[in-house]
């Protein structure tokens, strides 16, 4: 289906996406006054006879949330394409080398402490969940080095056991602060609450850096798939590609769930998706994870927002149940056509 | 893709001055006396009048608004805003999962959104910069911190006669318990179960919380008092030392634990309490909630703890 004309396709779907993010939430808005809305915003056509609390909620809620949805979806999407490359392995996803679990333990720390958000006001847990993805993987990173090489096993499973204590803090921490459990475990789950176009425009630079960055990886990634060895017999310089693919993969990641708490599957999920449709070449794997990956969260977004409304669900619970399934799906359909 | 963000930041630039725009002239539409105080967070509020359009973010300042009167102007509520009844008849505005629902909100078009100490910061912070008027109000230390709560909200909504009324008779309740306490000279020590999920290691409320206040006040003395915090959790060992005269279970209502269950937990059948069948279930939003309904805690413990003094 989507074989020829790929881009195409994911472009279309990825529009499908952004207006569904925009047309459902809570309050029902028509579709037509929705148009209205646009048209009359552009150019000034047409009469305003929607209430004011319409044009607040569309521009001012839905809006920067479908952007910061889409920028997330698309960098977990990316750098999970970037890591099943750079670790050889199907079961890679930015969370592997303790992006996630680093990322927690800063979020909880700063929902514990009271005291920064009179630094940094509101943006006090991404910061500290940013920080704590870095700081995290830098750990994994100095432990994992062999002389001056950085083997992908000594890699997972430095990435693994410094998971593993950071969770084991994060749990700590969550007992003994019984106040904030509730938002703690939310934000754990995949639920940021940060409105507005702040977010959007404190992830933006890290995330088109690091996808940048990482769609010109594509052939690299592809002669990596050999080996290192192999990989540094046909001219790739092999260290430097891992380390600057792992920063960039990293960046992206911990920006995406600075503001968006962990979303588990998309980084995942996506990457195979897009390889069972069109096949593991990376310089087209990589973008198309990326578009794939803004598709998928947009939509597991919508469904988060409308299936218990006024409620609205975390999405890492919605990309967990309905991500598992329909990869299975996917799987049985189209198990001739799978190379890793 | 640069294209659209361009396209949308365009758009965002427009509708921020047309949503201005629209704002500024419904501010003149009021003409009673602005009220300008400031709240809890040390923020100004000004409003041109009291507040007609009220969402209350946590169930106090829904029973508050509603004791006062002012339920009629009351367009939202939490999730767990649930008393008085005529509240579940208001638009859930969410907070349940942690998160409110900014639209529903917006959709009510609030004048006045009523907050708390715990509602978090960053949630405040973007129903502000959506332009809607957020006033904190801070959980009282004592009941006349909480009287004063009551002034404030009525204050907000223009119900101050309202207010006094409920105050004096308030504060009239209060005094009958404390003058049929005050003689008495036995004080029963008292466990108040907050969570009893682990058995060996139940949560009890410290010293300093209102739950503490409400045992003392109520003539008894709360084994608690010693730990620290509004959640505490208390070793099974500690309980059976301390040797609780009465067992409150504040987790009666929301947790289902029964005197039997307690009964039947290893133990604790030594103790004085469930040997002298002293163990009984007390609503917990009786004392967790800052509201009027404290003075109704006080009342049903008093009289838990001190049958018959109370007429």
């Amino acid at each position: 289906m989507a074989k020829s004309r790929p881009y195409l396709w994911s472009f279309g779907f990825l529009f499908v996406a952004m207006t569904l993010s925009v047309v459902i939430g809570s309050v029902l808005i028509p579709l037509s006054t929705l148009g209205r809305m646009f048209l009359h915003h552009i150019s000034s056509v047409g009469q305003t006879d929607w209430p004011a609390a319409y044009e607040t909620i569309v521009f001012q809620v839905r809006l920067p949330h479908m952007v910061l949805v889409l920028l997330t979806g698309a960098g977990l999407g990316g750098s999970g394409a970037a890591y099943q490359g750079l670790f050889r392995n199907p079961l890679a996803d930015p969370y592997l080398i303790g992006v996630a679990s680093g990322a927690g333990l800063g979020a909880v720390i700063a929902m514990a402490l009271r005291w920064p958000v009179d630094v940094l006001g509101f943006f006090t847990i991404p910061a500290f969940a940013f920080f704590g993805a870095l700081l995290t993987v830098m750990v994994v990173y100095v432990l994992a080095q062999v002389n001056r090489t950085l083997p992908t096993t000594t890699l997972i499973l430095a990435g693994v056991a410094v998971s593993s204590f950071t969770t084991a803090a994060t749990s700590f921490l969550l007992l003994a602060s019984a106040n904030e459990l509730y938002r703690a475990l939310s934000w754990l789950l995949g639920g940021g609450t940060i409105g507005g176009w702040s977010p959007v425009g404190a992830m933006l630079p890290y995330i088109l850096v690091g996808l940048g960055y990482l769609i010109t990886t594509g052939h690299q990634l592809n002669v990596l798939q050999f080996g290192d060895e192999q990989a540094h017999q046909l001219g790739i310089p092999v260290e430097r590609v891992k380390r600057l693919i792992l920063v960039a993969a990293t960046l992206t990641t911990a920006a995406a769930v600075a503001f968006s708490g962990l979303i588990g599957f998309i980084g995942l999920i996506v990457p195979h998706m897009v390889r069972i449709v069109y096949g593991p070449d990376y310089r087209h794997l990589v973008p198309l994870s990326i578009i794939g990956g803004g598709v998928a969260l947009l939509l597991a977004d919508a469904v988060a927002r409308s299936i218990l409304a006024p409620q609205t669900l975390p999405v890492g619970i919605i990309t967990a149940l309905a991500g598992a399934p329909f990869f299975l799906w996917i799987l049985r359909t189209a198990k001739s056509n799978i190379h890793w | 893709m640069p294209k659209l963000f361009s396209r949308f930041f365009l758009v965002f630039l427009i509708s921020i001055i047309t949503v201005g725009c629209a704002q500024t002239a419904q501010s003149d539409a009021n003409n009673a006396d602005p009220i300008t105080v400031i709240d809890g967070a040390g923020e100004t509020i000004t409003l041109d009048g009291p507040a007609q359009r009220v969402v209350s973010l946590i169930p106090s300042n829904t029973e508050i608004l509603f004791a006062v009167g002012a339920g009629e102007q009351v367009v939202g509520r939490d999730s767990f805003s649930d008393f008085p009844a005529a509240a579940l008849d208001i638009p859930d505005i969410g907070g349940g999962f942690g998160e409110l629902d900014t639209e529903t909100i917006l959709l009510a078009e609030p004048d006045l959104i009523l907050a708390s100490e715990i509602t978090p910061l960053d949630q405040v912070e973007a129903l502000k910069t959506l332009g809607l008027t957020v006033y904190t109000l801070n959980d009282p230390v004592d009941f006349e911190g909480l009287f004063e709560n009551i002034r404030t909200v009525a204050t907000l909504v223009g119900r101050n006669t309202e207010a006094e009324t409920l105050i004096a008779s308030l504060s009239t309740r209060l005094e009958a318990v404390n003058i049929a306490i005050a003689p008495l000279s036995y004080k029963p020590i008292v466990f108040y179960e907050l969570d009893g999920t682990d058995p060996n290691a139940p949560w009890t409320a410290g010293g300093g919380t209102f739950v503490d206040k409400v045992i003392a006040t109520a003539g008894g003395f709360n084994l608690g008092s010693d730990l620290n915090g509004a959640y505490a959790q208390i070793s099974i060992e500690e309980i059976i030392q301390v040797n609780p005269d009465v067992i409150l279970l504040g987790d009666a209502v929301w947790g289902g634990v029964t005197p039997e269950i307690v009964t039947a937990r290893a133990g604790w059948d030594g103790l004085k309490a469930v040997q002298a069948q002293q163990i009984f279930p007390f609503d917990d939003n009786l004392v967790s909630r800052p509201g009027p309904r404290l003075i109704d805690g006080v009342e049903e413990m008093a009289r838990l703890l001190h049958p018959g003094v109370l007429e």
